[in-house]
């Protein structure tokens, strides 16, 4: 593998013992992934789950990294730091985890690593713009990082994320080359659905239902509106990366690789065309849904996180209700979303309403300590309602409903 | 008793001796096994329960699950990690996996693992990427 001057130079320690590791872990694993050598990454995105131990050995002897933005993501569980007790956390679980995150902390804060606690660290200035070649962890960040802003990043495994964020380079490989990019899944959709008017859940379900079929091949939507927002391809995307592994998703005439089908696929034909009809939809959604005698006890919101707008109009639905005694509404976004609409007044709406707003992951991976009595969660997320499902082993049930539908489930008029 | 000997890629190189674990389906860190115990967990699977803690783990490949090298590091901490990894070909999360615990991990053999290694056979990792069975 070819490896620059000063590359060499941190894989023979002259830049300390940390750096030293991370650099034979990106070689070996290049090697064997078939890499002839790095390239520079200018942001990335790192998980804090890692075991103490592992993360002051990468940073042994690394002041503070200075060079690429890297962030912190929000997979710290349901559990929050500062809102772990009212979110009926158990406190075992909560004592164990807020020591590893004390340790881990003293570290990031020596190394540099930015607080945003989110999965979308975009909205909070981590934002690689298009052809950049970034490291990122966390499915979802992964395919929008791919997606949306055309920035490149593999689905790395967690140490080789830590170890490319800690020197500022990664293996020249897979997603970060061309011809890896372009779709080889191309989704159309059937004439009876008014593509102008899907709801997040109608969205969320067509990622579901992709991402089962494509696996981990791209995908290119062909027959969405240009006029999509930040929300409504996160809601699509998301589940593509939940049922499937789908790394990049393509929106004809939108996303930054793909203003058109030649450039999408590279000119190359499909292996697949999915044409999905309204009936796909709806049998997606009724995967997730309530039964007569069910009755919801905790509505989750904000996975991925929630953004300013749909913060507004969450706040403007939540008007004039109140989260019902016994039953808990919870909101996940990254602080300085939660600073924002706190200036405009929309997290005082949720907060006095009863709802509580949190830093932390809604997806509540990989573990998850719901609170005790939590029996049926409702979300307009696929991606949550997947986890939930399958994290808690089918003991708490989860329900797909819009963002509106969500809130009227929990909340009385006041 | 005959050994036998096979060669291999050396992904991450090292010498260890051992018993061998011989799964068939791909192995990973997370989800089929418990890195508290060291015993396997994938319940369909005939060697359910058994530790793999200290045995040369012999597998088709590694599967998804990107937090499946922290998994590792706290099993090795634990001492219930394997002690090498012999792979008809590796994919990247079992090669990171094996890596960030610093033990031998081969693929791409002269003769195909699977079939030259039994469970419960002994084994022997040389630096060159020799693999003497037996």
């Amino acid at each position: 593998m070819y490896l620059t001057a000063e590359e060499k130079a941190m894989l023979s320690g002259e830049y300390g013992p940390g750096i030293k590791r991370c650099m034979e872990i990106l070689v070996k694993v290049g090697k064997a992934s078939g890499a002839d050598r790095m390239v520079r990454i200018n942001s990335a995105h790192v998980m804090p789950k890692e075991p103490p131990d592992l993360l002051a050995e990468l940073t042994e002897g690394v002041s503070d990294l200075g060079v690429s933005f890297c962030s912190q993501h929000a997979l710290m569980s349901a559990f929050d730091p500062e809102h772990w007790e009212a979110m009926g956390v158990p406190r075992s679980y909560a004592l164990e985890e807020l020591k590893l995150r004390d340790q881990r902390l003293d570290i990031y804060k020596r190394v540099g690593f930015y607080q945003t606690n989110t999965c979308l660290p975009m909205l909070v200035g981590n934002l690689p713009l298009t052809g950049d070649h970034v490291s990122w962890i966390g499915s979802c960040a992964q395919i929008l990082v791919n997606s949306i802003l055309g920035a490149r990043t593999n689905r790395d495994g967690t140490v080789v994320n830590l170890a490319s964020a800690i020197t500022g380079c990664t293996p020249y490989v897979g997603l970060h080359l061309d011809e890896n990019r372009y779709a080889k899944v191309v989704v159309e959709f059937e004439d009876e659905i008014d593509t102008e008017n899907l709801t997040h859940a109608d969205l969320g379900a067509i990622g579901y239902y992709v991402g089962r079929i494509a696996g981990n091949r791209n995908v290119a939507f062909n027959g969405l509106p240009e006029t999509l927002d930040i929300d409504q391809m996160k809601y699509l995307m998301a589940p593509l990366s939940t049922s499937g592994s789908v790394s990049i998703c393509h929106i004809l005439g939108l996303t930054p690789e793909a203003s058109t089908l030649e450039e999408a696929t590279g000119g190359n034909e499909p292996e697949e065309v999915i044409l999905v009809s309204k009936k796909n939809i709806e049998d997606t959604k009724a995967i997730y849904d309530l039964q007569d005698n069910e009755e919801v006890d905790l509505v989750i919101l904000g996975c991925p996180h929630v953004t300013i707008q749909e913060m507004r109009t969450i706040s403007q639905m939540i008007e004039g209700r109140v989260v019902q005694q016994g039953k808990r509404l919870w909101l996940g976004m990254p602080y300085m979303v939660y600073e924002l609409a706190k200036e405009m007044g929309y997290s005082q709406a949720v907060e006095e309403a009863g709802g509580i707003v949190s830093s932390s992951c809604m997806a509540c991976i990989p573990d998850c300590p719901l609170p005790e009595d939590t029996k049926v969660v409702a979300t307009n997320s696929f991606k949550a309602a997947h986890y939930v499902y399958a994290l808690t082993k089918g003991k708490v049930k989860a329900v797909i409903r819009n963002t509106e539908d969500c809130l009227g489930l929990v909340c009385r008029d006041a | 008793m005959t050994l036998v000997r096979i060669k291999g890629r050396v992904v991450n190189g090292g010498e260890c001796k051992g018993e061998a674990i011989v799964l068939t389906e791909p192995f990973s860190f997370i989800g089929d096994f418990d890195p508290e115990t060291g015993l396997l967990t994938q319940q369909d699977s005939p060697l359910y329960g058994t530790s793999i803690a200290g045995k040369i783990l012999v597998c088709p490949s590694g599967r998804g699950g990107t937090i499946a090298p922290f998994i590792a590091y706290l099993a090795a901490q634990k001492g219930n990690a394997p002690k090498a990894i012999l792979c008809q070909r590796v994919e990247p999360l079992i090669a990171e996996s094996a890596i960030t615990i610093n033990i031998p991990i081969l693929d791409n053999f002269d003769c195909d693992p699977l079939k030259c290694i039994e469970t419960g056979q002994q084994v022997e990792i040389l630096e060159n990427g020799e693999v003497v069975i037996g």
